[in-house]
Order: structure tokens, then C-alpha cells, then sequence
């Protein structure tokens, strides 16, 4: 152990001499360095007293010499990998602790009674560093659980609680006189069934795990209070059960148990939060405010669209088939009497028709820009820059289609925000970017203007945020005075693969 | 002259068809969808072809795609192409060989049939023809620019329908002067914007756009 320890001294020392260009961040990672040799010290000596009482070791004094070197070393060639398995390592300490602890328990003595408390100890540490750890290989790891779960987050700490129930779970499954072996199998298997529950029902895993804080509480009080058992005893959770005193402990701990389960209740089940009189679900109940919301102005928009679509081919290409047919009409009654005139109107019917339709080519633009239709939203972007009065350099990475009322939302707010730029930017040149990654649709416009943008104060801006939230989009605007502005749309949606052209 | 005419609403077909006849065309295919036009132009190599840009079987842009890829197998093959809306997106993609030969124009001038008829055949002849739209847009955007701004109002005149493929006289006769003028009005333009000077109108038609797109 002191060889550990001065091994990790000197690791911590030359590490801090080699990065000396900042003194106080090298005293940090000495400081640092060392905590973790201690950490890992502790670990040491744990994995080789627990493993002297199941492995023939003749002469412990020189085996614990021997992995302490092997430990320092390790920690002085690849830190990176202690801060890895050390986690992992205290996890699995701890639950050989439960195992180990029933093989002591003939025997009584503080040593014995104190192994369940620092299993769960071990457990907690391990759970805690993973939980925080920066390395790659343990995010990743958080990261499958959070996806194996498919829950929001608070829901996943939820689910999450049937983790102890588990345990206490493996502790009693091998009977009261288990090998270390079978202890540790029997955990890692109920570890392996809840993670395996969290993926299949997610939804259950919580009500399972409020349930079985219950239950388990409620034996803990019954064990405690008297309850007989052979062999003098029973292990609760972190609490040998054996006498008069532990049984406060043991009443102590299941009724903390009993406490968290009465807590989880009005979370895990929706009909106890109505018999409570509470909202189902927060998190719910502002989701379908928020979609109530956005289902509001997406109805609103598609009204006053069609309202606007019917005012303009009233006054529109309606108006001017009527005055073409009065036109012919007319000449019809000129060509006996007068041609001359009877061919004037001819060609103003002519006009009038080439101006209808100069009007319904507008109209279907705004409705569906044919190009987007034609060629998707890349191209119609594209298209748009082309047709914009700035200079506009496109960046575009999308190797598919996006859902139709997406790339039109799309199209319309980059247009809407290339008219804005035109107007008031005083830019000459812009840039639009697109990407996809994440599941989500990513275009940020940049003008290279005076800044200073507000869109609060237009209206144009703010009708687009308001459109894009119907896709659970979301619209940002940065315009420094002097400029650049930069706005930036994001979508989530899905990439279709890319249609096959025929050409 | 032989032409090829892809268009699926029935109604335009047989207008298009009508008007070219009575213009002394002789149409030797009428088609209603992309892979129908793909095989006349092939098999037919007519001196030019009047293409829809939507087309069957997608309804997209498959009468453009089309024209484009049979004038990869026949490099310079002739084509005008009839859209209800004009992209420049899609001008671009036409022009983008340089061989010359492509039209570009709105359904709606067809309502012009001299004026149609004038423009294809200048693209049978090899000619650039754009539509003024796209012309419009294109001087709209690089109007703001250096050189182009240094050009009269009349030369922008002059430069928007050379880009629309027309001749010094067509545009003498549309503008009400003589077509000495325009020679000194397209010899200011070319000086202006820095082109070389060449007699060929389809070269003097894609310098000026080659220009306009840059």
C-alpha cells in the first residue's frame, strides 16, 4: 500500500514537471494524480483482500507488494485507462461484497459487519463515477443506456431506481449460504434482467421499480421487527439483520427504502397522481401545450393562406378571364362592321390573356415554388440564390429529400430571410449553408451586412419562427452591429435516400 | 424543317403541332412523355426539338433532363424548351455544354407566333435563345456591379435582347432605330464589359450570359 502510494507520489511529480507552463494547472493534475493513485490504492487492496479469503495465496504481505507495483505501473503508462476500469472495478467490488458478506456471516465482528455497507459503498462510488466520468468508452456507455431506455431524462433516473430493487434482488436469490461466485453471478444476471426490462418496456421499468422499493421495504420492516430466521440472520441491503442492535439499522434502511417508493408513486403511476389531484405528467402537460400552441398558428397559417389564395384569383386571373371574354365577345360583334377595331381587341384579349397568366405563374410560386417541386429543396435553395439581388454562395450537403411540408417551410423561411437581407442588410454578398446530421436539417444564412437586425421588430421573421415550431423547428438570429447577421434554422426530420433521376 | 414536339397536355400538343404546320414545319414526332422524346430524338435527329420541361413519368423536370441527355449522345442536337415558370437554375444547365442550339423560353410566347417562330428557328440554326425573364433577373443582379453599371439605359436595352437571342436588325426593328445604331450600341456594350468582338451572334449571345453569370 505505502509502495502505492509513493509510486503515485512520483507519478504525480514527474507528471507535474513535465507540463510546467502553467504552475497552478500543474499543481491541479499533481493534486489530481493523486487522488486517483488513492482511489486506485483502495481498489487494490480490496480486489486482494477479497480475493486472499476465495484464491490460495500463501504469503499476502508479498502478493500486496506485488499488485501495488502492478497497479502503480499501470497508472504511470496508461492513466487514461486506470480512470476507465477503476469505475468498472468498484461496481464489481461491490457486488462481491454482497456475495462475501454471507460467507462471513457465521462470524461476528465489526470487520464482517462492516463488508455490506462498503459493497454498497463501492457500488455507489463506481455508479457515481461512471456517472460523471469524461471517458469516451464510460459516455459511451451512459449514452446506450440513455438510447436503450428511449425515456426522457428524469424518466430514465426513474427507471433507473430499479437498479437497488435489483440488488436486494441478488441478494436474496442464492439462499442464505451461497459460494462468492454464485453472489456475484446471480447480480451481474439481475443487473443484465434489468437492463433487458428497460429496453423491452421502459415504461414498466419504472412502475417495476417503485413496486419493488415497496415490497422490499416492507419485508425490511417485518425482518426487523422480529421476524425469526434460521441461521441467526438475514442480510437487508446494506444491514446484517442479526441483533438487537442491527435491527435498528435494518429498520432505519427499510423504511428509507419504503420512502423513496412511497415517492416514486405519484411518478410512475398516472392513476395515483389523478387520485392525488396532480397533472399527469408535467413534462406532458407542457408538450401538449406546446403542440396545442403550434397546431394553433399552423391551422391559422393554412386559413389565411387559402383566404389569400382565393382574394387573388378573384381579383386576379378570374377578373381577367372575364374582361378576355367580354373582349371577345366584342370583337366577335366587330368583324362584319369594323375588322380593324374587331383585331385591336383581338390583341388586347391577347394581353389581357398573357397577363393572367404572368399572374397565376406568381400565385403558384408562393403557393409551391415549382422548382422545389421539380428538384427538391437543394436545388430550390439553389435556385434562390440565383434569383436574389445579393451575391449568394451556397454550401449545400444534403444527399436526399426531406418530408415535402418540411423543404417548404424550408424554402419559404430561407426566401423570407434572403428578402430581409436584400431590403435592409445593405449586404452585397451572403452565404447559405445546409447540412443534415443528427436527424436534423441545419441551414444557416449569413449576409455580410451592417447587423444590427431585431426580429422582434419585424414581423417577417417572427412568422417564420412561428411556422417552423409546427415541425418543432427552432429559428436564431445573431446581428452584432456592423454585422454579419447570421440566422440560423434547425428541423428535425428525417433524410428520405435520394431518388433515383432517370438521366 | 424536321421538328420533334414533347408535350402531355393534349390540347398544347396539338396547338404547337398546328402552329408549326401552318409555319411550313414539317413535325415528325409528337410525344407525350420523357422516354417517348428521349427515342424520337434519337431516332428521328431532327433539326430541332420543342420540349416541355414537365413532362410524364414523374411530372418533374424530366422533359429538361431529357433534352440534356440527348444532347449528350448528339452533342449540339437543337432544343427549345417550353416551361410554365423559367428558372435560372435550369438556364444555367442548358448553357452549361457552350455548343449553342438551346432555347429557353415561357409557354406563353407562343401567344407570339411570329415571334416564336423566328425564335425556333434561330435555334435550329445553332442560336442561343433566352427568355427575356431570365435576362431580366440575370441584368437585375449584376446591374448593381461595376461594369454594367456603366451602361446606358438604351445599351442595357440593346444587351437585354441580344441576350434574348435576336439579331442586330430584329432589334434595330424593335426598338425604332437604325440597325447602324445597334452596331454602335453592341461595339459600346462589348467595350464596356470587356468581351471580344465577333460576328457570330450565338458566341456575342453566350459571351454576354457567360458574363452575366460569372
Amino acid at each position: 500500500m505505502l509502495g502505492l502510494l509513493a509510486a503515485g507520489a512520483l507519478v504525480a511529480w514527474l507528471r507535474g514537471r513535465s507540463d510546467d507552463d502553467g504552475s497552478a494547472t500543474a499543481a491541479r493534475g499533481r493534486l489530481r494524480q493523486f487522488r486517483w493513485s488513492l482511489a486506485l490504492a483502495v481498489v487494490a487492496a480490496s480486489v486482494i483482500a477479497t480475493l486472499h479469503g476465495v484464491l490460495p495465496l500463501a504469503n499476502k504481505a508479498a502478493w500486496l507488494v506485488l499488485v501495488s507495483l502492478a497497479a502503480a505501473l499501470v497508472l504511470a503508462l496508461w492513466p487514461a485507462a486506470v480512470r476507465r476500469v477503476l469505475p468498472v472495478a468498484l461496481i464489481l467490488l461491490g457486488l462481491a461484497g454482497f456475495a462475501e458478506a454471507r460467507s462471513y456471516a457465521a462470524h461476528s465482528g465489526l470487520a464482517a459487519r462492516l463488508i455490506l455497507p462498503q459493497a454498497w459503498l463501492f457500488l455507489l462510488a463506481g455508479g457515481w463515477l461512471v456517472g460523471r466520468s469524461a471517458d469516451p468508452v464510460l459516455i459511451r456507455a451512459r449514452l446506450a443506456l440513455g438510447r436503450v431506455a428511449e425515456l426522457p431524462r428524469r424518466a430514465l433516473w426513474r427507471a433507473l431506481a430499479l437498479l437497488p430493487v435489483l440488488i436486494f434482488v441478488a441478494e436474496f436469490v442464492p439462499g442464505q449460504s451461497p459460494t462468492m461466485m454464485s453472489g456475484i453471478v446471480a447480480s451481474l444476471l439481475a443487473v443484465v434482467a434489468g437492463l433487458v426490462v428497460l429496453r423491452i418496456w421502459p415504461a414498466a421499468a419504472a412502475r417495476l421499480a417503485t413496486l419493488g422499493l415497496l415490497i422490499l421495504g416492507l419485508i425490511g420492516v417485518f425482518a426487523s421487527l422480529g421476524w425469526h430466521w434460521p441461521d441467526g440472520g438475514i442480510e437487508y441491503g446494506a444491514v446484517a439483520v442479526d441483533g438487537p442492535r442491527a435491527v435498528y439499522a435494518g429498520l432505519a434502511e427499510a423504511l428509507g427504502v419504503l420512502a423513496i417508493g412511497a415517492w416514486l408513486v405519484p411518478q410512475s403511476f398516472t392513476s395515483a397522481r389523478r387520485l392525488l389531484g396532480l397533472p399527469p405528467d408535467p413534462e406532458l402537460t407542457q408538450r401538449v401545450q406546446q403542440l396545442t400552441r403550434s397546431r394553433d398558428v399552423a391551422v391559422d397559417t393554412a386559413a389565411t393562406d387559402l383566404r389569400r389564395l382565393e382574394r387573388d384569383l378573384h381579383d386576379g386571373a378570374q377578373a381577367r378571364l372575364v374582361a378576355l371574354g367580354m373582349s371577345l365577345r366584342a370583337a366577335e360583334r366587330l368583324i362584319p362592321v369594323s375588322p380593324d377595331a374587331a383585331a385591336a381587341l383581338v390583341v388586347e384579349a391577347r394581353e389581357t390573356a398573357a397577363r393572367a397568366l404572368t399572374e397565376l405563374r406568381e400565385l403558384v410560386r408562393g403557393v409551391h415554388p415549382p422548382v422545389l417541386a421539380d428538384r427538391g429543396l437543394a436545388d430550390a435553395i439553389r435556385a434562390l440564390a440565383l434569383d436574389c439581388p445579393l451575391h449568394v454562395q451556397t454550401d449545400i450537403d444534403l444527399p436526399g429529400r426531406v418530408a415535402a411540408p418540411v423543404e417548404t417551410a424550408c424554402y419559404f423561411a430561407v426566401a423570407e430571410i434572403l428578402t430581409n437581407a436584400a431590403k435592409h442588410s445593405g449586404a452585397r454578398d451572403a452565404q447559405i449553408a445546409m447540412s443534415h446530421s443528427g436527424g436534423r436539417l441545419r441551414i444557416q444564412v449569413t449576409d455580410f451586412g451592417l447587423g444590427g437586425a431585431d426580429p422582434a421588430a419585424g414581423t417577417g421573421l417572427t412568422g417564420v419562427e412561428r411556422r417552423l415550431a409546427a415541425f418543432d423547428g427552432i429559428l436564431a438570429v445573431n446581428s452584432p452591429a456592423g454585422g454579419p447577421t447570421i440566422v440560423v434554422l434547425e428541423v428535425p426530420c428525417a433524410l428520405s435516400s435520394p431518388k433515383i433521376s432517370s438521366s | 424543317m424536321r421538328v420533334v414536339v414533347a408535350e402531355d397536355l393534349f390540347l398544347l400538343r396539338d396547338g404547337l403541332v398546328r402552329l408549326l404546320t401552318a409555319h411550313n414545319f414539317e413535325v415528325v414526332a409528337a410525344v407525350e412523355d420523357a422516354p417517348g422524346l428521349l427515342q424520337a430524338l434519337l431516332d428521328q435527329r431532327p433539326d430541332v426539338a420543342i420540349v416541355d420541361v414537365r413532362l410524364p413519368p414523374t411530372f418533374t423536370d424530366d422533359g429538361l433532363r431529357a433534352a440534356i441527355k440527348a444532347r449528350c449522345e448528339v452533342p449540339g442536337l437543337p432544343v427549345l424548351v417550353l416551361s410554365q415558370y423559367v428558372e435560372q437554375l435550369y438556364a444555367r444547365e442548358l448553357l452549361a455544354d457552350q455548343l449553342g442550339g438551346v432555347g429557353y423560353l415561357l409557354k406563353d410566347r407562343v401567344f407570339n407566333d411570329e415571334q416564336f417562330v423566328d425564335a425556333v428557328a434561330a435555334v435550329a440554326a445553332g442560336g442561343t435563345v433566352m427568355d427575356s425573364e431570365v435576362v431580366t433577373k440575370l441584368l437585375g443582379r449584376r446591374s448593381r456591379e461595376a461594369p454594367l453599371a456603366r451602361l446606358s439605359a438604351r445599351e442595357r436595352e440593346v444587351l437585354e435582347l441580344m441576350a434574348q437571342g435576336r439579331s442586330n436588325s430584329a432589334i434595330a426593328q424593335r426598338l425604332f432605330v437604325s440597325e447602324k445604331a445597334v452596331s454602335k450600341h453592341s461595339t459600346a456594350i462589348f467595350t464596356k464589359l470587356d468581351l471580344a468582338l465577333s460576328d457570330d451572334d450565338n458566341r456575342r449571345v453566350l459571351a454576354v450570359l457567360a458574363y452575366l453569370n460569372a
